[in-house]
C-alpha cells in the first residue's frame, strides 16, 4: 500500500517536472504574444516524435537532447514569422490559427511517422532501489534533466541579455522598443523558445510514454490549466502548480483507478479557479 | 438588395436538396448537408457565446454531448419514443449549462476559457468511466423511434427526405429564435456587455445575469443539435464531448465570421465540404484544413463574412453616399 503509494507519487513528481517544461513554454508564449496556442500539445508531440527519429537514425538517444530543441527552436521561430506575425494582437485569431498549426502538424506526423504509436526503451535499463522500493533509473534521469532544463531556463530568462529584452517586451512594449529593443526579433525568439522547451521536454518523456501522433492532445488542457492555476505571467507559479498537479493525481490514484483520479483533480481544479482566479500563488513570488 | 437576394437563393437551394442535389450529383450529399445544418447549429451556439456577449467558450460540446446522451439513453435505456427523448436531450443541456454557467461566468477572458474546458472535461471523463450508462468510447447505438405516427402510417428518420426536411425546420427554427433574440433588447443588452462590461453594469445591466442567460441559450442551441445529431447517427459517443469538438465549433465560428447570424453556417460549410471533398481522394485532408484555417484569419480576419460585407459596402460606397451617409448598417 505504502509502496503503491509512493511508486504513484514519484511517478507524478516526475511527469509533473516534465509537464512544467510543457507549460512553461507555454505560458511564456502566452504571456509575451498574448496568444493562446492551441498547438502546445502537438509541439510537445514532435519532440518525442523527433526523439523517436533520432534514436532511429543514429542509434544514439542522448544526442537528442541537443538536436531536437534545436530543430523545435527553428520550427517555432518560423511558425511564429509565417503564421503568427500577420495576426499579433488577436487572441481570438489565434485559436484558430495555431489549431491550423495543430492540424498540420498532426498531419505531418501521421504522414512520415505512421498511425500506430510506438515505445521507446528507455536509453538506461535497471531499476535502483529508491525509499525502499524498486525504481527506474531512467526516470530519476528524467526528473534530473528537467530540473536542469527549467533551472537553465530561468538562468537564461533573468540574467542573459536575450531574456532581459524578453521580460522588458512583456512589461511594456512600447517602451522597450523606445529603448532599442528588436522587438519582432523577441517575438519570434519568445516563440521558438517556447516550442523548444515543450520539444525538450517531448524527448525526456518519449521513452516514458508512447510516441503517437495524437500524443499532445491529452496534454494540452493540462499545460493550460498548470498555466492558469499557477498565476497568467507568474512562471515559478506555474512549475509549481504543474508539479502539484502531477503529484496530487499520483497521490489519489494509489487509491482510485486513474480515471477517478483524473476527475478528482479537475473538480479541485475548477475550485481553485472559482476561489482563487488570480492564481495559487500570488502574493508568494514576483 | 444584393444580400436580400442571395438570401432568397441561400433558402430556394435549401428546401429543394432533396431533389436538386441527387440530380446534380450524388444523394450521398443531402446528408452531408443535413450534417452541415447540424454542425452550423453547435456552432452557433459557440457564436452566441463568443461573438455576442464576448465568452470564449471552449467547453460547447459538453452540452451537445448532453443533447446527445439524453437522445441516446432515453430512447435506448429508459424506452421513450421521439419527441420525450428529443425533450429529455434539451432539458438536460439546458440544466447542465445553467449548473455549469452559474460558475462559469463569474470569470470572463483566459478564466472562462480554461474553466469550460475543465468542465466539459470532467464530464468527458465520467462518461468514459460510466460504460453501463454512455458505452464509453464506443457509445450507445440506439434503434429509431418513429417521428410521427398516425394510425399505421409513420414518419421517421429512417425517410432520408423527412429526416432532411425534419433537421432544416429545427435548424431553420432555432435561428429564428437566434435572430428574434439578437433584435430584442436582450441582444442588445448582450453587445453592451461584449463592449464594455463596466459601462453595461453602470447603466444599470446585470451583467451576471445577462452572461448566465447567454451561456443557458448556448446550452439550449448545442442540446438541439447534439439531439439532432443522435437521431442522425442513431448513435451517441463520448468522443463527441471532448473539447477538440468545441475547438471546431469556434474555428468554424471565428473562420466564418464571429458576431454574425450566418458566419457559423459559412464557416462549418467551407470547413465540412472540404472535409467531405478531399478526403474522399486524399487521406490526409487534415493539412488542406489547417492550411485553410491558416490562411482564413490571415486573410479575412473579420471572418469570410465580413469579408463579403466589407466587399460589398465597397461596391455600394459610391451609392450609399448620396443617400444617407449617416445610416449605420446594423449588427446582424
Amino acid at each position: 500500500m505504502i509502496e503503491t503509494l509512493l511508486l504513484l507519487s514519484l511517478n507524478g513528481l516526475i511527469w509533473g517536472l516534465i509537464i512544467a517544461l510543457i507549460a512553461l513554454g507555454l505560458s511564456v508564449i502566452f504571456g509575451l504574444l498574448d496568444i493562446i496556442n492551441i498547438a502546445h500539445g502537438d509541439f510537445f508531440m514532435v519532440g518525442t516524435v523527433l526523439a523517436w527519429f533520432v534514436l532511429e537514425t543514429t542509434g544514439n538517444f542522448w544526442i537528442g537532447f541537443v538536436l531536437v530543441p534545436l530543430i523545435c527552436f527553428i520550427l517555432g521561430a518560423l511558425i511564429q514569422r509565417i503564421v503568427i506575425q500577420p495576426i499579433r494582437g488577436a487572441a481570438a485569431l489565434s485559436i484558430v490559427a495555431t489549431f491550423g498549426v495543430s492540424l498540420i502538424l498532426q498531419e505531418v506526423v501521421r504522414m512520415t511517422f505512421g498511425a500506430t504509436p510506438h515505445r521507446m526503451l528507455p536509453p538506461v535499463q535497471g531499476t535502483v532501489l529508491l525509499f525502499g522500493i524498486q525504481y527506474e533509473i531512467y526516470r530519476i534521469l528524467a526528473a534530473g534533466l528537467s530540473l536542469a532544463a527549467l533551472g537553465a531556463f530561468f538562468v537564461f530568462l533573468n540574467y542573459t541579455k536575450i531574456g532581459t529584452w524578453m521580460r522588458a517586451v512583456r512589461h511594456d512594449r512600447e517602451t522597450a522598443t523606445a529603448m532599442g529593443i528588436p522587438a519582432k526579433l523577441i517575438y519570434i525568439l519568445t516563440f521558438g523558445v517556447g516550442f523548444a522547451l515543450a520539444g525538450f521536454g517531448g524527448v525526456v518523456a518519449a521513452p516514458i510514454t508512447t510516441v503517437d501522433f495524437r500524443g499532445g492532445v491529452d496534454l494540452l488542457p493540462v499545460c493550460f490549466i498548470a498555466v492558469i492555476i499557477g498565476g497568467l505571467g507568474n512562471l515559478p507559479g506555474t512549475a509549481a502548480a504543474a508539479i502539484l498537479l502531477a503529484l496530487m493525481e499520483g497521490v489519489i490514484q494509489s487509491v482510485a483507478n486513474p480515471t477517478i483520479a483524473r476527475i478528482s483533480s479537475l473538480v479541485l481544479m475548477s475550485a481553485v479557479l472559482l476561489l482563487r482566479p488570480q492564481g495559487l500563488f500570488k502574493g508568494f513570488a514576483k | 438588395m444584393i444580400e436580400r437576394v442571395v438570401m432568397i437563393i441561400f433558402a430556394t437551394f435549401l428546401l429543394t436538396v432533396p431533389w436538386t442535389v441527387p440530380a446534380l450529383t450524388n444523394p450521398f450529399w443531402v446528408s452531408v448537408i443535413a450534417e452541415i445544418l447540424i454542425w452550423s447549429l453547435f456552432a452557433t451556439s459557440t457564436n452566441l457565446l463568443f461573438g455576442y456577449v464576448g465568452l470564449l467558450s471552449f467547453g460547447q460540446a459538453l452540452f451537445f454531448g448532453f443533447g446527445m446522451y439524453g437522445v441516446g439513453i432515453g430512447v435506448d435505456q429508459l424506452g421513450l419514443s421521439f419527441w420525450p427523448a428529443f425533450g429529455l436531450g434539451i432539458v438536460a443541456s439546458m440544466a447542465m449549462a445553467l449548473v455549469a454557467g452559474i460558475f462559469a461566468v463569474r470569470l470572463t477572458w483566459h478564466y472562462f476559457a480554461i474553466i469550460t474546458v475543465v468542465f466539459s472535461l470532467i464530464f468527458y471523463f465520467l462518461a468514459v468511466s460510466m460504460k453501463w450508462l454512455t458505452g464509453g468510447d464506443d457509445g450507445i447505438n440506439f434503434p429509431l423511434p418513429p417521428t410521427f405516427s398516425f394510425g399505421s402510417t409513420q414518419w421517421s428518420f429512417a425517410d432520408s427526405n423527412f429526416q432532411y426536411f425534419f433537421i432544416l425546420a429545427t435548424v431553420a427554427l432555432c435561428f429564428y429564435l437566434m435572430y428574434l433574440v439578437i433584435g430584442s433588447p436582450l441582444g442588445k443588452a448582450f453587445t453592451a456587455v461584449r463592449e464594455n462590461d463596466v459601462r453595461a453594469s453602470l447603466i444599470g445591466l446585470n451583467v451576471y445575469l445577462i452572461r448566465l442567460t447567454a451561456f443557458v441559450m448556448a446550452g439550449f442551441l448545442a442540446g438541439v443539435s447534439g439531439a439532432l445529431f443522435a437521431f442522425f447517427g442513431r448513435y451517441a459517443s463520448a468522443t463527441y464531448m471532448f473539447y477538440n469538438v468545441s475547438g471546431e465549433g469556434l474555428v468554424w465560428t471565428i473562420v466564418g465570421g464571429a458576431g454574425t447570424l450566418f458566419g457559423p453556417i459559412v464557416g462549418t460549410t467551407l470547413f465540412i465540404l472540404i472535409r467531405e471533398i478531399v478526403s474522399t481522394h486524399w487521406e490526409h485532408h487534415s493539412l488542406i484544413v489547417g492550411t485553410m484555417a491558416i490562411l482564413a484569419v490571415i486573410f479575412a480576419p473579420k471572418g469570410l463574412v465580413g469579408l463579403w460585407q466589407d466587399g460589398l459596402d465597397r461596391v455600394m460606397a459610391p451609392r450609399a453616399k448620396q443617400r444617407d451617409s449617416a445610416e449605420v448598417r446594423s449588427e446582424s
